[in-house]
């Protein structure tokens, strides 16, 4: 008897393990959980379809690569084409990347930069903006492009409360619509741009609802599925997106009224915040959500950071919107790049309060200069205001599983003692 | 319990805008032609119900019933009349106490045409100007100076200040000279008549030269600049000395500020501090007009608030926000 052997190709195989990796993810999203959400299998499935089976979801459109939260997706969809967030989590991305990179570097830009070396996409970008944030993403850019891509960068400025950074910042988006819309052959216009704020507005307070379910004493809806949820809109097609959601808010005020609750009873209420879970890497929630923990809020820039702050048009015309844009990817933001950093401090607290939390975890990946950087002055905050916070620093390789989970659990065990004694 | 909740919350859902609108044309009507209805508010109204527009007025304003007050000999403030002038003092303070620098933003006629320059250009699809910060803050002092001359002239006339000698009459009335109000607000009842040069004496030529520039100036600075002449006014400068213990007031939760500066961006009077401090409870600074728009534009749960002698009127809120941005819902427009 004959068999057919066929050798895998470098693409069939990298294919292959990323599968592994996001499978092994949403299988325990799926099977590790009590009382799981009906309406999230659209987001279970459209993971497996993407990430397992690599199906493309944008044929025929113009795909927009973006590098960073701060590109301003209203005008993008403005002007009809696709924004795919190309921050990666696959541990397989990471690896190729560590090939191109010093070693020391952030495994997301890593990966990143791995998924771009080894062309190897499901939507793959026709061109890329790359907003000028962290030293690593900047300069990753170049890196990106020399592999045959168009990579456009996009001015960002690193102090938030000048008046120049401000205005730098609008001409900076200015002529990123002036470039997009050349590459689209479509204009800018009053409409089109009014229709795109307005859709993103109503994308945000979706994501709002969402987390109003969250402030609740039983918890409905699991930390990390949340960020499945999130993470969804850096590549789904809008509308979509928009449907599931809907019906995902509809099971949970379901849910909420029948005071489901996806955590334990004495499960420790966790705010967390850093380097971002980006899909297949939810090491450090699911660690989390495992130890009888739940994580209520976050801030990163893979969920709240992206849909929190909203922009607000006092005149409906191109020159206010425009601006208005700008302003909310600068303003708003509690990026670490930024010279000063209160506002990040300021608002973790603010969700610690709002969403009665019992303890911060601040994980930052190694290589992530800008979080570790910023850590200290987040523990010494958290240390004035009373709320006991671990910090740690990990990155996407499999292999710490063991010595982190002893951390976290340890954490978990101690938030339980002080809630039991302030009872 | 839902009741008392919902006539809030309609409160705090509506369209800030509009409501401001049809508010100001209704004070405009009362301000402006209120007189001819027998409308008689007083002379002590802390916002420009003009006395050159003798027939229509409604009210007229008290800065210019304080240069008349002071032209007068020093001694005689001893006496009587220096108690008629604080019980006028006293009684504009009231008056102003109640909507605190609300008679900026929703009362006074200077400030809705203004608004009604920048609709214009609005309309036209024409973008705004905006002070560099630099000049922004220094242009704040020159209301005060405004306010210091108006007051220090009309002195300076009846008495000899220093050893100086005594001004000429012809700056009785040294703002009112130059105010935009004398002319703007009596031409809407059909009295152009404001709009003259005085050549019967020199100060006189100079003066009404002054008003006849700061006019067109009014007209072109408004159009490109939203409420351009309030940065100047020392109305503004005079109410803002009592401003502290007024009824109306703008309050914010700094914990609740994510510094996002939506309502910066909504401010016509580009005030910094109203993104920026997130320390400070009264928000009424010295350039507020308390058009509340920046209430209206905080998508923050309860950060910003309007209240009246304590008790929350209008604050912002995310549904609110989500309403007035027409972004509370998917909506056949937003479809692909």
């Amino acid at each position: 008897m004959e068999t057919e052997h066929t050798i895998e190709t470098p693409h069939q195989r990298q294919n292959r393990h990323k599968a592994m990796e996001a499978i092994s993810v949403l299988n325990a999203l799926k099977e590790d959980f009590k009382f799981p959400i009906q309406s999230m299998g659209y987001f279970y499935d459209r993971f497996e379809k993407v990430y397992c089976h690599h199906e493309p979801l944008h044929e025929g459109k113009a795909k927009i690569g973006t590098m960073c939260i701060q590109i301003p997706s209203e005008i993008i969809y403005a002007l009809d084409a696709v924004p795919i967030r190309l921050c990666n989590g696959f541990s397989t991305d990471d690896e190729i990347g560590s090939d191109l990179l010093p070693q020391k570097s952030c495994p997301l830009v890593k990966a990143t930069v791995g998924w771009f070396a080894s062309d190897n996409f499901f939507d793959k970008p026709d061109i890329t903006f790359s907003p000028t944030t962290c030293d690593q993403k900047t300069k990753a850019g170049a890196i990106i492009e020399s592999f045959g891509h168009t990579v456009i960068d996009v001015g960002f400025p690193r102090t938030k409360e000048s008046e120049e950074s401000r205005h730098y910042w609008r001409e900076s988006v200015k002529s990123f619509a002036v470039k997009l819309s050349k590459f689209q052959g479509k204009k800018l216009t009053r409409s089109n741009l009014e229709r795109a704020i307005k859709k993103v507005g109503y994308v945000q307070s979706l994501y709002h609802k969402l987390t109003e379910f969250r402030k609740n004493k039983a918890v409905p809806i699991l930390g990390v599925d949340m960020f499945l949820v999130t993470n969804a809109f850096f590549f789904d097609r809008i509308d979509e997106w928009i449907g599931a959601v809907e019906k995902l808010v509809s099971e949970l005020e379901r849910r909420a009224n029948d005071g489901v609750n996806v955590a334990g009873k004495a499960s420790p209420r966790i705010i967390y915040t850093g380097s971002p879970p980006i899909f297949p890497n939810y090491k450090i929630p699911l660690i989390i959500e495992q130890s009888d923990a739940i994580i209520v809020a976050d801030e990163t820039c893979s969920s709240n950071r992206m849909f929190n702050d909203m922009a607000a048009v006092d005149e409906w015309n191109l020159y206010d919107m425009i601006d208005s844009v700008s302003d909310k990817y600068l303003k708003g933001c509690t990026c670490p790049i930024f010279t000063q950093n209160d506002d990040r401090i300021r608002r973790i607290i603010q969700l610690v309060r709002s969403y009665s939390g019992d303890g911060v975890i601040y994980q930052a990946f190694a290589g992530c200069q800008v979080y570790e950087m910023e850590q200290r002055s987040v523990l010494a905050a958290m240390e004035r205001e009373g709320i006991p916070i671990l910090y740690i620093e990990s990155d996407y390789s499999p292999s710490q599983h063991g010595q982190l989970t002893t951390r976290v659990e340890a954490f978990v065990e101690s938030l339980k003692n002080r809630k039991r004694k302030k009872k | 319990m839902k009741n008392k909740f919902s006539l809030r919350r309609a409160v705090n859902n509506m369209n800030l805008v509009r409501f401001r609108f049809w508010f100001q044309i209704v004070a405009f009507l009362l301000i402006v032609y209120g007189g001819y209805a027998g409308l008689d508010l007083g002379n002590k109204l802390p916002t420009f119900a003009c006395v050159y527009n003798s027939e229509g007025t409604g009210g007229k304003c008290y800065v210019g019933m304080l240069q008349h007050d002071l032209k007068h000999p020093l001694e005689t403030f001893a006496g009587y009349a220096g108690y008629a002038f604080l019980i006028s003092l006293g009684m504009f303070i009231v008056w102003f106490w109640v909507l605190n620098k609300g008679w900026c933003g929703f009362v006074c006629p200077l400030g809705t045409m203004q608004d009604w320059l920048s609709m214009l250009r609005g309309k036209m699809k024409i973008g705004y100007s905006e002070y560099s910060w630099a000049n922004r803050e220094k242009i704040k002092s020159v209301k005060y100076i405004l306010l210091i001359l108006l007051l220090l002239l009309p002195v300076m006339i009846a008495n000899s200040v220093f050893g100086l000698p005594k001004l000429p009459n012809g700056l009785s009335m040294p703002f009112c000279d130059i105010c935009p109000g004398r002319m703007m607000i009596p031409a809407f009842t059909g009295d152009f008549n404001q709009f003259y040069i005085d050549f019967s004496s020199k100060t006189d030529i100079v003066m009404t030269t002054l008003g006849m520039i700061v006019s067109g100036l009014f007209l072109v600075g408004s159009f490109i600049k939203k409420r351009f002449f309030c940065y100047f006014c020392p109305m503004a400068a005079l109410q803002y000395i009592f401003s502290k213990p007024a009824l109306l007031k703008l309050n914010k939760e700094g914990s609740k500020c994510t510094r996002c500066g939506d309502c910066y961006r909504a401010c016509d009077m580009d005030i910094l501090e109203i993104a920026d401090d997130v320390t400070s409870k009264n928000l009424v600074t010295e350039d507020c007009t308390l058009c509340l728009k920046c209430v209206a534009a905080c998508p923050e749960e309860g950060c910003l608030e309007a209240a009246f002698m304590g008790k929350t009127i209008f604050e912002s809120t995310k549904e609110g926000f989500l309403l007035r941005m027409a972004m509370d819902q998917r909506g056949e427009k937003h479809g692909n």
